[in-house]
């Protein structure tokens, strides 16, 4: 595909990722809708005396048409304005602002070591194929993989944290600054690290096992190309592309705030953010993070294919 | 095996590399036995024979590759120990899809200039790249380097892989089956290629089963068979005087552009049911008339007496380019039409478009305008569209037998499978059925429950045949399914599909080949040229008097080694 192909490309891309985004905020909003209760119910607490309810629901302006306040919210979204939040009356860019740092440092940990151990195992294995540390490596990571990451971040807590003391269990007292507290980042990013691990490894020894066994590879070692070089230059280029799809996915699913995780370890990201202003019915943070959401999930999607159509570039062909 | 060298009267210096005496065994089955050669330089030394014979076994043992757990004896030497260029059947195979094609060339070129002081080492080896793809006849390597392999025609991948092996300093240069699979125009550009490279003072040792091109390059043959060398010898005088039996079946299984009405055709062709015979015997069990005029092997089937049964008009089919809104129009057909017992051979270079008349005739190619007509109602555009008759009526036999078949089922109960799809026949009586045609086509019941990877290419095409004759269509779309098969085995498909068309069941046939000599085996030809019919008319008439310059270019590019010294 040409230049201009590729910048058409992405253009609609971008278009049909800008209308999802809003059909996925529409979504939330009608779903947040249909829940029952409201804020004000929440607000109430304890006693949920009708005229209290009313009041507050009317202090709050929740007392308007479903479509006044989607259309305020969307007006003041298009100035960048993410609106209020109605539990505290903070902005909601704050929450998400705040709920980001953690999130962002948990994410960035977590692919830093994701990428050198996914790739590394992943081509160790492939050039053993068949062999004991192939059969160790895919019978591991495939083992890793069933466990769920809240059952493993239960177990690693139970070992680590309270029978051995190693660890501190969770992030509870240390505000949004973990870097400030590395021990407490250690347990977060095993759990968060130990799934993605093993697709990625997976997926880079099947490609990699293909690209070492094609024609290709051959031609490279006949010429008297050396065997890491074959690997690393010639072979793995190949095995790349579905791994960046899958590495887009993981990144994703990492800054859209794990919310187990989070909740498990008590993190203050985005997913606890995410988890609280759903309880609390505060419906314009569930929305500000929806579109947050929204955007990141596309423009990593994006970036996957663009990257992708770079590492198998027949498949552009046919985008 | 000193035979060869006391033949050779000239002088040609020392050989570059040399087999003696060598045998490779793989779990007990020997492969290549007792085999040698030697590879002089400025010489072509060919390996002749059908697949299978141990071709590509010897080829690769020059550059030391070996099966996987073969047992070797005997010797192979290289000049000097010096590398050795491989020409692979498909370049493009060797080329990485996803590096610019720079990648392996400078990888190569880097480690000849370690010694050089480091700053100086990347333009040295960019140098050298350029040249060897200069003497690879590349000369624009500046922006060919940039280049992915896809972005190349198979000619210039073919060049790039010269170019490594040139650049590798390589004396000697293995070519795979260089123009298995390739129209005659790039045909007769690959010989010119490899001559080149001969008359530089290389040792071209090549690998093949095409006839015409052995013919065109060698100065050595060697005839193999099942792993041995039965015959070799001065290339003039194996192919005059033959003395082995094998080399005299293989030189006479070359089919010869069909002379109707003259008699010195190949003997064994006459009873065999060559298109003609067909033509003569007639069909009246198709159509309304019985008794139509008979005297059609000039001009095909006379149109005003049968309705078709496959008509195309008006065709216009499209490839879709994913970034523009437009697309680009892949085959123009405004009319095409085959009739009951016929068979229309489509004739073009790769890339003309064939295939994709073929696929739009059996509903897997949508984007077209215009009609296909099954006995003058219109087939819908899509094979999901057509009704169950509909699609058992034109069936299709793709080039790639091997990847037609699930490779973990055995090769019986998927041919016996169309029967129960297409016809709701009940499954035993469908694997009788299907068990009497594939005797027919001369697969035996023990070998056609094996597997597919246990069958050799020739024999899964057949089994791909009978798979579609078990639908019982009208119409059988044949797509190139003798490119890639040695001359003996493509004559014994050629020889089935002339038995299918003389069986009484009125099938039709579309042979979709860039192979005149296969064309020959039709009663009519059309020509495409870049997505047109240029010409279209009676066998005889397109094959020796052409009116379209484009196909006077494809029977000129294919006389010189096709027929001028027809052996017999």
């Amino acid at each position: 595909m040409s230049g201009s192909g590729l910048r058409s490309f992405v253009a609609r891309r971008l278009l049909l990722g800008a209308a999802q985004t809003v059909a996925v905020v529409l979504l939330v909003f009608a779903l947040t809708e249909a829940l029952p209760g409201d804020a004000a119910i929440a607000l109430a607490g304890d006693q949920p005396d009708p005229e209290r309810v009313a009041a507050i629901r009317e202090a709050l302006l929740l007392d308007r048409p479903v479509l006044e306040r989607l259309g305020d919210w969307a007006a003041g979204l298009a100035h960048g304005d993410f609106g209020t939040s109605l539990a505290s009356g903070r902005p909601v860019s704050r929450y998400i602002a705040d709920g980001f740092g953690p999130t962002l440092l948990l994410a960035a940990l977590t692919v830093a070591l994701l990428v050198p151990i996914g790739f590394g195992l992943g081509v160790l294995a492939a050039r053993h194929e068949g062999g004991l540390v192939d059969r160790l490596v895919s019978g591991l990571t495939l083992a890793v993989y069933a466990v769920p990451e809240f059952a493993l971040g239960v177990l690693l807590v139970t070992v680590f944290a309270l029978r051995l003391g190693w660890l501190p269990p969770t992030a509870v007292g240390y505000g949004t600054d973990l870097l400030a507290h590395p021990a407490a980042l250690v347990l977060p990013v095993l759990v968060l690290l130990s799934r993605p691990v093993c697709s990625l490894v997976r997926l880079v020894r099947a490609g990699m096992v293909d690209a070492l066994a094609s024609p290709y590879a051959a031609h490279a070692r006949r010429y008297g190309v050396p065997g890491a070089r074959v690997r690393y230059a010639h072979a793995l280029p190949n095995a790349l592309a579905p791994a960046a799809q899958q590495l887009a996915r993981t990144v994703d699913w990492l800054l859209c705030g794990v919310i187990v995780v989070e909740a498990l370890f008590v993190v203050p990201g985005l997913g606890t953010v995410l988890l609280n202003a759903v309880a609390e019915r505060d419906v314009p943070v569930v929305q500000g993070l929806a579109v947050v959401f929204g955007v990141l999930t596309v423009v990593l999607n994006l970036g996957a294919d663009v990257i992708a159509h770079r590492l198998a570039p027949r498949a552009g062909v046919a985008a | 095996m000193k035979r060869y060298d006391d033949e050779d009267g000239r002088s040609a210096g020392e050989p570059l590399a040399e087999i003696v005496d060598l045998r490779v065994e793989v779990g007990g089955r020997v492969i290549v036995d007792g085999v040698g050669l030697r590879a002089l330089p400025g010489r072509v030394t060919a390996l002749v024979g059908a697949s299978g014979s141990g071709k590509t076994t010897t080829g690769l043992a020059l550059l030391g590759e070996f099966p996987a757990g073969a047992r070797v004896t005997g010797r192979v030497r290289v000049a000097a120990g010096g590398p050795v260029g491989y020409v692979p059947q498909h370049p493009a195979a060797v080329l990485n899809p996803a590096r610019r094609v720079s990648a392996l060339l400078m990888d190569i070129a880097r480690a000849q200039v370690r010694d050089l002081p480091r700053p100086a080492r990347r333009a040295a080896a960019r140098e050298r790249v350029l040249r060897a793809l200069a003497d690879a006849q590349l000369p624009d390597g500046e922006t060919l380097l940039r280049r992915y392999p896809h972005q190349l025609s198979g000619g210039q991948q073919q060049r790039v892989v010269l170019a490594q092996a040139l650049l590798l300093g390589a004396r000697v240069v293995v070519a795979d089956e260089p123009t298995t699979g390739q129209d005659a125009l790039t045909k007769s550009r690959v010989v010119d290629q490899l001559a080149a490279v001969a008359a530089r003072g290389f040792a071209v040792v090549l690998l093949s089963h095409d006839l015409d091109v052995v013919r065109a390059l060698a100065d050595e043959i060697h005839v193999m068979r099942a792993g041995r060398i039965v015959e070799s010898g001065r290339a003039q005088r194996v192919w005059l005087a033959p003395r082995h039996e094998w080399t005299r079946e293989l030189l006479r299984s070359r089919p010869s552009l069909p002379d109707t009405t003259e008699p010195d055709r190949p003997e064994d062709a006459t009873e065999k049911g060559r298109p003609e015979d067909a033509e003569e015997q007639g069909r009246p069990k198709e159509g309304a008339e019985p008794d139509r005029p008979e005297d059609a092997t000039e001009q095909g089937r006379p149109k005003a007496a049968a309705v078709p049964v496959l008509r195309v008009r008006n065709l216009i089919a499209r490839h879709r380019d994913g970034s523009r809104r437009g697309a680009a129009v892949a085959v123009r057909a405004s009319e095409l039409a085959l009739y009951a017992g016929q068979c229309l051979a489509v004739v073009g270079r790769s890339g003309s478009g064939k295939t994709t008349l073929a696929r739009c005739l059996a509903g897997l190619h949508r984007d077209h305008d215009g009609e296909v007509l099954l006995d003058s109602a219109p087939l819908p555009r899509s094979l999901r569209d057509r009704r169950r008759d509909q699609l058992a009526a034109v069936q299709y036999v793709f080039q790639d037998a091997r990847a037609a078949f699930d490779e973990h089922r055995p090769v019986l109960s998927q041919v016996a499978r169309t029967a129960v799809r297409l016809r709701g026949a009940d499954p035993g009586a469908a694997e009788a059925e299907a068990l009497t045609t594939l005797a027919r086509l001369g697969l035996p019941a023990e070998l056609v429950r094996r597997r597919p990877a246990r069958l050799s290419g020739g024999e899964l095409q057949r089994a791909a045949l009978a798979r579609a004759l078990l639908a019982q269509p009208r119409v059988l779309l044949c797509d190139e399914i003798t490119s890639g098969l040695d001359t003996v085995t493509r004559r014994g498909i050629l020889d089935v599909l002339t038995a299918l068309l003389d069986g009484d069941d009125g099938l039709s046939l579309v042979l979709i080949t860039h192979d005149l000599d296969t064309a020959a085996v039709a009663h009519r030809v059309a020509v495409l040229d870049d997505g047109q019919i240029v010409e279209q008319g009676p066998t005889h008439r397109i094959l020796t008097a052409p009116r379209h310059p484009f196909t006077a270019s494809l029977t000129a590019a294919a006389a010189p080694r096709g027929r001028a010294t027809g052996p017999g």
